[in-house]
């Protein structure tokens, strides 16, 4: 389950000074799109728009050919933080997009339970959001992503605020979930190496417009990030922004 | 996979976590000898007819005030005038936690609402409550709706209000986060915007219920037939001044009682929340 995202000349923002203008992409079916800018930038702004929450000033935005016309449970939204509802317990947040799609409840529990143990929440399903830990929390906004099986998931900067080694770790997580659930993947950061960690592309925003997409020259493995091909691709990107 | 076995954050961040009982049991102690004191000193200041620039000469002594107490405690009366403002109160503050609640949540959700409802409800607002008598003698076949009607208005505008800054108060983020799972404006609603705006709406409910009980009171004075209110005035007229003072001890101890069941439902409703630093914090686990 797969999604393919097109922007068409997009602009977004006030149409008199948009944020971003003239957005030409397309995000394949089933692959990680990095996404790296400078910090206001209109990184955020992008994803909004592709997640259905912002409408384009100008220009179209499709869905599989079809016109985004707002929010759906086709594409996922992971936020940097406070995405998860304070009183509900992980449990309870993971099965949300369940409850949402009305899925009885006595279904609900075996997706859930799944998903909390996938992200490796195991015994903390009863915890609320503000008793775990900030990485805790973007494991719990990951399972609650992914569980309604989404054909795509926005990331918007999801490991900005976690500490490095929390940050590795939950990298690894997610490229290891991903090989069960081939969804496409939009990730937003405004770390380049992260975006060539995780990306098989990676789009770099720049004059307020998508100014350069780049296909990473390295599969995805453990010398992606010696590969001086990628190297190379990492200072020509850092020297853009 | 680091944070996986991380343990859960430092203790103090759970809210069933139990202040140590020795300090406890010294604030209640501190409580009630401050409880004491105030009665030991009325007794004092009165039995002493003590007269400064204000008198004391007048007022009866708290023992008086104690022995009148024990004799009405004893009569049906007395009961029948409680359960009276129970009632009216009772009736009123639902209603107006109902439609308070509903009407915030309109005017801060729809501009229309907004627009229709808030130039009439910011012109009344001022009106206090007590100042709807006449209305509510001519609007309503019975005194005893009217009283309702006035407690309920007064309960409703600092529920309304504190709904309607709550719900606004509410981080955007966690709409989005349901928008995005393909939720329409029911599921907002129900999932994102009432528990989210619901410390917001205790806080208002708090308020109202304090306010509705000088409004039942002070609406049975001017028209009631029974009720803590009415007999306290009528104790008054009387010259019955240590019934006047029972009158005023049921009063206060009813709207304690009640401004407290309200404040300790609300805190069983809002446990997410972290627990507050300092204060009394009776939360037993996060139900």
């Amino acid at each position: 389950m797969t999604l393919r995202l097109t922007a068409r000349n997009l602009a977004l923002g006030h149409p008199g000074h948009p944020v971003l203008h003239g957005v030409d992409l397309d995000v394949e079916p089933g692959e990680v799109l990095t996404v790296v800018g400078p910090s206001g930038g209109g990184k955020s702004t992008l994803l909004r728009a592709l997640a259905g929450l912002l409408r384009p000033a100008a220009g179209e935005l499709l869905a599989d050919g079809e016109p985004v016309r707002g929010p759906g449970a086709d594409r996922a939204l992971v936020f940097q933080d406070d995405g998860l509802l304070p009183w509900r317990s992980v449990r309870r947040n993971v099965e949300l997009p369940l409850a949402v799609r009305r899925v009885p409840r006595a279904l609900r529990g075996a997706p859930t339970a799944e998903w909390i143990g996938r992200v490796g929440l195991d015994g903390l399903a009863d915890r609320l959001p503000r008793e775990l830990s900030g990485g805790q929390r973007q494991r719990v906004q990951l399972a609650r992503a992914l569980v309604g099986e989404p054909r795509a998931v926005l990331m918007d900067e999801p490991f900005g605020a976690l500490d490095a080694q929390t940050r590795a770790a939950m990298q690894r997580l997610l490229l290891s979930v991903r090989e069960r659930q081939r969804c496409t993947v939009v990730f937003v950061t405004h770390d380049v190496d992260e975006a060539l960690l995780l990306g098989d592309r990676v789009a770099v925003l720049g004059g307020g417009t998508v100014a350069a997409v780049h296909e990473v020259p390295h599969p995805r493995d453990g010398a992606r990030r010696t590969d001086p091909a990628v190297l190379a691709l990492r200072e020509r990107i850092l020297g853009s922004l | 996979m680091s944070t996986a076995v991380r343990p859960a954050p430092p203790a103090t961040d759970r809210g069933g976590t139990a202040r140590p009982l020795p300090r406890q049991a010294g604030r209640r102690a501190v409580r009630a000898a401050a409880l004491l004191g105030f009665v030991g000193l009325w007794q004092l200041l009165t039995s002493h007819q003590v007269q400064l620039w204000v008198r004391f000469d007048h007022l009866p002594t708290a023992l008086q005030v104690g022995q009148a107490f024990g004799r009405q405690l004893g009569t049906g009366q007395y009961w029948q005038d409680l359960t009276d403002s129970l009632r009216r109160i009772g009736l009123g503050f639902l209603l107006a936690a109902v439609l308070g609640t509903a009407v915030g949540v309109l005017t801060a959700r729809s501009r229309w609402a907004a627009d229709l409802l808030g130039p009439v409800l910011e012109l009344v607002r001022p009106i206090p409550a007590i100042a709807l008598v006449p209305v509510a003698i001519m609007l309503f076949p019975e005194n005893e709706q009217g009283i309702v009607f006035i407690t309920c208005t007064a309960a409703f505008f600092p529920i309304t209000v504190s709904t309607r800054h709550a719900v606004r108060a509410v981080p955007p983020r966690w709409e989005e986060a349901v928008r995005t799972m393909g939720g329409g404006r029911a599921r907002v609603l129900a999932s994102v915007v009432l528990p989210g705006a619901l410390p917001g709406v205790v806080g208002g409910l708090s308020v109202g219920i304090g306010v509705s009980w000088i409004c039942v009171i002070s609406a049975e004075m001017v028209s009631g037939q029974y009720g803590v209110g009415y007999r306290t005035w009528q104790a008054y007229t009387v010259l019955d001044y240590p019934g006047v003072f029972v009158g005023m001890a049921t009063i206060g101890l009813l709207g304690w009682l009640t401004s407290g069941a309200v404040e300790l439902t609300g805190r069983r409703l809002t446990a997410w929340l972290p627990p507050r630093a300092g204060g009394d914090d009776p939360r037993g686990g996060r139900g």
